[in-house]
C-alpha cells in the first residue's frame, strides 16, 4: 500500500502497485454488479441511484446556516432547506456510497492512511488542486443544470430508457473527449 | 411456453416502495443499504483513482464505458424480464424526465468537468472516502458548484425550464416494446466494446505497452448472458397477457380524513400535505400545516423539490380529479384525502355525534373522534356517559434526522 502524503505519478507508479491482494474487477464483471445494484433500487423502491442532489442539498444547507435570507428567497434553493434538508433518500444514499467505498477500499487493502494526491506524472500539485476544485464546481452546476449527474442520469435514466438520459450520457463522452486533448498534462 | 414467463400468472408485487409495501424508515434504510452496494462497486471498479477514470478519455483503458453500458444493459434486461412475467410493474417506475437543450447543455459541461477534476460526483464520494485528497477537493468543488447554480438559476429560468418533454422514454418515441429495446442495448454494448477494445489496442501499441489484460472470455461470458436473458424478455413478449392491463390510473392511495387528522395529530412532520384548491381558498382556511400553491407557481413546482422521504397528502375541495403537475414527478409516497377538504371539515372540524348504541367499538371510534375534534378546533365535544374523555396520545417525536 502506498502510504504517504507525496503525490503518486499514477501512470509510473500506480497507487496499489505492489499490492497483491486483489486487483481492480474485470469491468464487465463490474458492470455486471453495478447494473444488479441498480435493478435492486427500481425492484425494491421504484426509482433508481444517484449521487449529486445529495452535494446539491447539504451545501444549501451549509449556505442556509451562514446566509438564511438568502437561500430561502432563492426560487431553486429555498425547497431544498424547507424542513430538514438531510431528511433525503439520495442524502442517505449518499452517506451509504461513502460507507460501500471505504468498506471496499479497506477489504481490498488500499484504504490510503494518509491523505494521497493522484495526478498525472507531470502535473503540479497546485495545478492539479486547481482542477479537482475547478472541475469539481462545473460538474456541479452541469448536474444541477441537467437534472443529474452521471450516475442519477446517465446510468439511472439509461437504466429505463430515459431519452434526456441517452442525451446527456452522450453528451458527457463528448465533452470529456472534447477538452482531453487541452488538460492533457494533468494525466498524460 | 413454459409457467414461469406467463404474463400476468404473477401478480405485479414490485416495485415495492411505489406500491407501498413499506414505509419511509424501511426506505431509508434500504437507501443505506443500496448506496453501500453501489459504493462498494465503484470502488471494486477501481472508480476510486482519478487517472484509472482519466484514462477512459485518452483510449488507454475504456473500462468507464464498459462499466457503464454492461450496467445499463444488465438493469434494462433485467427490467424487461421482470416486467415481462408480471413480477414488476414497470409503468410504476419513476423515470427521469426529459428537458431535451439543459440536458444537452449539462452534459457537455459535465463531461469537461469530469476530465479536469478526474471523477464525477458519485465517484469522488469514494475516492474522498479512500483517502484520496483529490476526490475531496472534487468533491468541495460539485458542491460549490451546485450553490452556484442556485445563486445563477434567476437567469437560467428560463432556459432550465426549456424544451420538457415530460417522460419521454425510447419504447414511447420508437414504439417498440421495452424487451426489443433491451435486446437492441445488448447488440449496441457488444459493438461498443469490440471497438473500445480495438482502441485500446492501438494505443497499446503506440505507447510500446501492454493492453488492458485480455477481457475477451469474460465478456463474452457476461454478454452471453445478457442476450440469453434478453432473448427471455423477448419470448415474454410472445404469450399474450392472460389478464388484460388494468387502465393507467395516478398511482396513489386513498387516506380518510380521519387517518389524516391522527397523523397529523401524532405527529406533524411526518407527512407533506398540499393544498391543490385556489390559493385563495387555501388561504383563507386550510388543514394545519398544509402547503398552498401560489399565482405564480399553479402547479405546484415546489413539490418535486420536497424531500421525498415523507408521504405527501394531496387534497382539493372534495375528490382530487388531476395531481398537481409538481406532485406527479414526486418520488415518494403520494396520497390523496378521499373527500378532500370537505370531507375533513365533516369528520374531523364537524361535532361528531355521540354513538346511538354504546359497543365497546362505536364508543372506541367517537372518543377518538372526538378528540381529533378537540384537538384540531379546541372545543370539546359531547362526552359518553359511559367513557371518560381522552385527550389525544401524542407520539414520540422522531429524531430531527441526521
Amino acid at each position: 500500500m502506498a502510504d504517504t502524503a507525496k503525490p503518486l505519478d499514477a501512470t509510473t507508479q500506480r497507487p496499489d502497485a505492489g499490492d497483491t491482494s486483489r486487483a481492480d474487477w474485470n469491468p464487465y464483471v463490474a458492470g455486471i454488479a453495478l447494473g444488479l445494484v441498480l435493478l435492486a433500487s427500481y425492484v425494491l423502491m421504484g426509482f433508481g441511484l444517484g449521487a449529486s442532489s445529495a452535494a446539491a442539498r447539504v451545501g444549501y444547507a451549509a449556505a442556509h446556516a451562514v446566509a438564511p435570507a438568502a437561500i430561502d428567497h432563492n426560487a431553486y434553493m429555498a425547497p431544498y432547506v424547507a424542513g430538514n434538508p438531510f431528511e433525503d433518500w439520495m442524502v442517505f444514499e449518499v452517506i451509504g456510497v461513502l460507507l460501500g467505498g471505504i468498506l471496499a477500499a479497506y477489504a481490498g487493502g488500499r484504504l490510503m492512511r494518509r491523505p494521497t494526491l493522484l495526478k498525472g506524472p507531470r502535473a503540479s500539485v497546485g495545478y492539479r488542486i486547481v482542477f479537482a476544485l475547478g472541475g469539481g464546481a462545473l460538474m456541479g452546476f452541469a448536474a444541477r443544470l441537467a437534472r443529474g449527474c452521471t450516475s442519477g442520469q446517465a446510468l439511472t435514466g439509461g437504466a429505463v430508457l430515459s431519452l434526456g438520459a441517452w442525451v446527456f450520457m452522450f453528451a458527457v463522452f463528448a465533452g470529456g473527449y472534447m477538452l482531453a486533448p487541452f488538460v492533457r498534462r494533468m494525466w498524460r | 411456453m413454459t409457467a414461469p414467463f406467463m404474463p400476468g400468472v404473477l401478480a405485479a408485487s414490485a416495485p415495492f416502495y411505489q406500491l407501498d409495501a413499506f414505509g419511509y424508515p424501511v426506505a431509508m434504510a434500504l437507501a443505506t443499504l443500496l448506496g453501500i452496494g453501489f459504493g462498494y462497486t465503484l470502488e471494486r471498479a477501481g472508480f476510486s483513482r482519478a487517472p484509472v477514470l482519466a484514462a477512459e478519455f485518452y483510449g488507454r483503458d475504456m473500462r468507464v464505458l464498459k462499466v457503464m453500458f454492461t450496467a445499463i444493459a444488465t438493469t434494462a434486461v433485467g427490467l424487461a424480464l421482470l416486467g415481462g412475467i408480471g413480477w414488476v410493474d414497470l409503468a410504476a417506475l419513476k423515470i427521469p424526465e426529459t428537458w431535451l437543450w439543459p440536458q444537452l447543455v449539462g452534459g457537455l459541461l459535465l463531461g469537461m468537468g469530469f476530465i479536469m477534476a478526474g471523477y464525477c460526483p458519485g465517484t469522488s464520494v469514494v475516492a474522498a472516502g479512500s483517502g484520496y485528497s483529490d476526490g475531496l477537493l472534487t468533491l468541495v468543488g460539485v458542491i460549490v458548484g451546485s450553490i452556484v447554480f442556485g445563486f445563477a438559476y434567476p437567469s437560467l429560468a428560463h432556459f432550465y425550464e426549456s424544451s420538457a418533454m415530460g417522460v419521454a422514454t425510447l419504447p414511447k418515441l420508437t414504439g417498440l416494446p421495452w424487451a426489443v429495446l433491451a435486446a437492441l442495448i445488448v447488440v449496441v454494448a457488444l459493438g461498443s466494446f469490440l471497438l473500445a477494445e480495438k482502441v485500446e489496442r492501438v494505443f497499446a501499441k503506440k505507447d510500446a505497452a501492454e493492453p488492458p489484460p485480455g477481457n475477451a472470455p469474460t465478456r463474452n461470458r457476461v454478454l452471453g448472458g445478457l442476450a440469453v436473458a434478453a432473448g427471455l424478455s423477448l419470448v415474454t413478449l410472445l404469450v399474450p397477457a392472460k389478464t388484460p392491463p388494468v387502465a393507467a390510473e395516478p398511482r396513489t392511495t386513498p387516506i380518510t380524513a380521519t387517518e389524516l387528522a391522527r397523523e397529523i395529530a401524532a405527529d406533524r412532520a411526518s407527512l407533506y400535505v398540499v393544498d391543490a384548491r385556489s390559493p385563495k381558498e387555501c388561504a383563507t382556511a386550510r388543514i394545519p400545516g398544509a402547503m398552498c400553491l401560489t399565482d405564480k407557481d399553479p402547479g405546484g413546482k415546489f413539490i418535486d423539490k420536497l424531500p421525498n422521504t415523507r408521504p405527501l397528502v394531496v387534497y382539493a375541495a372534495a375528490g382530487v380529479r388531476e395531481l398537481p403537475v409538481g406532485a406527479s414527478g414526486y418520488k415518494g409516497q403520494v396520497r390523496v384525502l378521499a373527500g378532500g377538504y370537505a370531507a375533513w371539515k365533516a369528520s374531523v372540524l364537524g361535532k361528531p355525534a355521540p354513538p346511538h348504541k354504546p359497543t365497546a367499538a362505536a364508543v372506541k371510534a367517537y372518543r377518538e373522534r372526538a378528540a381529533l375534534h378537540a384537538h384540531f378546533t379546541g372545543t370539546n365535544a359531547p362526552v359518553v356517559v359511559t367513557a371518560k374523555p381522552v385527550a389525544v396520545k401524542r407520539a414520540v417525536k422522531k429524531g430531527g434526522g441526521c
